[in-house]
């Protein structure tokens, strides 16, 4: 408790001492994780390269949108400890994975969402070991605002995802802060996902400054063409957050 | 609570470690340099970038890109801007061409937008204006019967199976018609209307492929089932983990590589008829694979691609 109080106080006497520094001297931070070893030979039989196209398009659009992404990785460094102990500076984050709603360690009906870890080159995924819940986010994130959470995953933008929570992103359509949160709500394809975020970036960063995360959204909503697992499982990708804000950073 | 008081401090403490993560990058950057090592130009870790690039257009030149933008805009009774911008557009994300009209507010905001292919045919057509939220929204059948309305104004035929699902993303409803050829749907291809919560339309797209010639002979259920069956147990074999197959259809798909047979993914290449699987995974597979779709070519039974729910 102590050394938890001692570390605290530094960290209030540093933030004290530099926010006082001019604003831009340090670009906002993002990172973007995928998770390949768990669609990898080993584990499905192929390997899914779904991960890396997502991964690709994610570092190089989120740096083009003016997020400085320091922490990115494809594969085995996307480790829970690599994760919570990074997101504390970041503005900007961006996962693939397998995301769900699982239940809280409270129980039904209580929900703590997560998304798996990369298991790794030796090892296939365990929802018993490598899920990275909201509930270690959000205290890993110390309260902190963030600008543009996209979670590439399923279920992780259903109504019951606890998961914009982790980045003190409330679920409304009308949040007055710069901020955006993109999941989407059901089981998806991942060749939609790739399709969706396509049409989403390349809205966002075509250059025009007045256009909005919620354009993009609309725009990528939009254009159809995205396969469906089965009737009880329409393509659904969701936001939260405001619908003015363009995304760029603070 | 403004903006700035809300978000002052964690701002703060976040450059505080933003700051402090730069020294100890720089500390450790410079310890580790040999005395006789010579700085390198550091690789650039940017991958190579999709782009968008475009060519204006202007309604002298182009008129019946601007006059069908028009057309589209009133018939689905999207709001008029104050002006109009026009664009020729190579979009290498969505590996695409077509020509959009703007239609932009008093403040060069966005109120709509409208895709054309080259060919002129309708690509999608969006209005970007905030929907209004009324405290009750009209039913899925007033819904259905709007987009319908819209279809029509904008000149579109549609037929085929109609799905209406409620959408979470507008609280509107998201209304479908799938394309089929001969009562065989074309995976992917479809109108799709989205209609706000008032009634109003909010995007109209339409998505058509080329289809390729139908295999002269065609496999039958039972001799798809067999290849699915047997390319299911090398995958999951390799985990430990089982499957069934859920559902078989004849369907029109596009080639792709996703299970590296070596098919091309271009998008302009023509649909080929398939059969076409959900593999459901069970086991350890089920922790990470939700579903695998698997596409057997109908006429020669190779493998012609799918898709992973993950």
């Amino acid at each position: 408790m102590k050394r938890a109080q001692l570390l605290l106080v530094s960290a209030l006497i540093a933030a004290s001492t530099l926010g006082s520094t001019a604003p831009g001297a340090f670009a906002a931070q993002g990172q973007v994780r995928s998770n390949s070893d768990g669609f990898a030979y080993r584990c499905l039989g192929y390997t899914d390269t779904y991960p890396q196209q997502l991964y690709t398009l994610a570092v190089s659009q989120m740096t083009k949108l003016g997020y400085a992404v320091t922490d990115a990785s494809l594969g085995s460094a996307f480790t829970r400890s690599a994760f919570l102990t990074t997101v504390g500076k970041d503005y900007a984050v961006y996962v693939h994975s397998h995301g769900d709603n699982y239940w809280a360690a409270s129980g039904y009906p209580n929900v703590d969402s997560g998304f798996l870890q990369d298991p790794g080159t030796t090892r296939c995924n365990s929802s018993s070991t490598d899920v990275v819940r909201s509930s270690s986010i959000k205290a890993a994130t110390y309260g902190g605002a963030y600008t543009l959470v996209i979670m590439s995953t399923c279920s992780l933008g259903a109504d019951s995802t606890t998961m914009p929570g982790a980045f003190q992103i409330e679920k409304t359509k009308l949040s007055p802060e710069k901020e955006f949160y993109l999941s989407y709500a059901d089981h998806v394809y991942d060749s939609s996902m790739l399709r969706f975020e396509q049409a989403f970036w390349s809205y966002i960063n075509s250059g025009n400054p007045n256009y909005t995360l919620w354009g993009a959204f609309t725009y990528a909503n939009s254009i159809g063409g995205y396969p469906i697992p089965d009737a009880q499982d329409p393509f659904l990708p969701n936001w939260w957050g405001s619908s003015i804000y363009n995304g760029h950073p603070l | 609570m403004n903006e700035m008081s809300a978000i002052g401090p964690s701002r703060a403490f976040k450059s505080a470690l933003g700051a402090g993560l730069l020294l100890a990058s720089l500390a450790i950057a410079v310890g580790s340099l040999p005395a006789d090592s010579k700085p390198k130009a550091p690789a650039d870790p940017r991958p190579t970038q999709p782009a968008v690039v475009f060519q204006l257009l202007d309604a002298q030149s182009s008129p019946a890109v601007f006059s069908r933008a028009n057309s589209t805009r009133d018939a689905l009774g999207f709001p008029t801007g104050v002006r109009r911008t026009g664009r020729r557009v190579k979009d290498s994300f969505q590996q695409a061409e077509f020509d959009e009209v703007d239609e932009l507010d008093a403040k060069g905001d966005l109120v709509s937008l409208t895709q054309f292919e080259p060919s002129g045919r309708l690509r999608v057509a969006v209005r970007l204006d905030q929907s209004p939220h009324p405290a009750t929204r009209v039913d899925g059948e007033s819904a259905s019967q709007a987009a319908q309305r819209g279809v029509a104004a904008a000149g579109l035929l549609v037929g085929g199976p109609r799905h209406v699902d409620s959408d979470v993303a507008t609280d509107g409803w998201t209304v479908r018609w799938e394309r089929t050829q001969n009562g065989v749907s074309v995976r992917g291809d479809e109108t799709r209307v989205q209609v706000r919560p008032d009634g109003s339309i909010q995007s109209l797209a339409r998505i058509e492929h080329q289809l390729a010639a139908e295999p002269t002979r065609r496999l039958d259920s039972d001799q798809a089932k067999r290849l699915v069956t047997n390319q299911a147990h090398q995958w999951f074999e390799a985990s430990g983990s089982s499957y069934t197959i859920q559902k078989m259809d004849v369907e029109w798909v596009a080639p792709n590589d996703t299970f590296g047979s070596g098919q091309s993914a271009d998008p302009q290449q023509a649909y080929r008829l398939a059969w076409v699987a959900n593999v459901k995974p069970s086991g350890p597979a089920a922790d990470y694979a939700w579903l695998v779709t698997v596409y057997i070519d109908a006429g020669d039974g190779s493998l012609l691609g799918g898709d992973i729910v993950e």
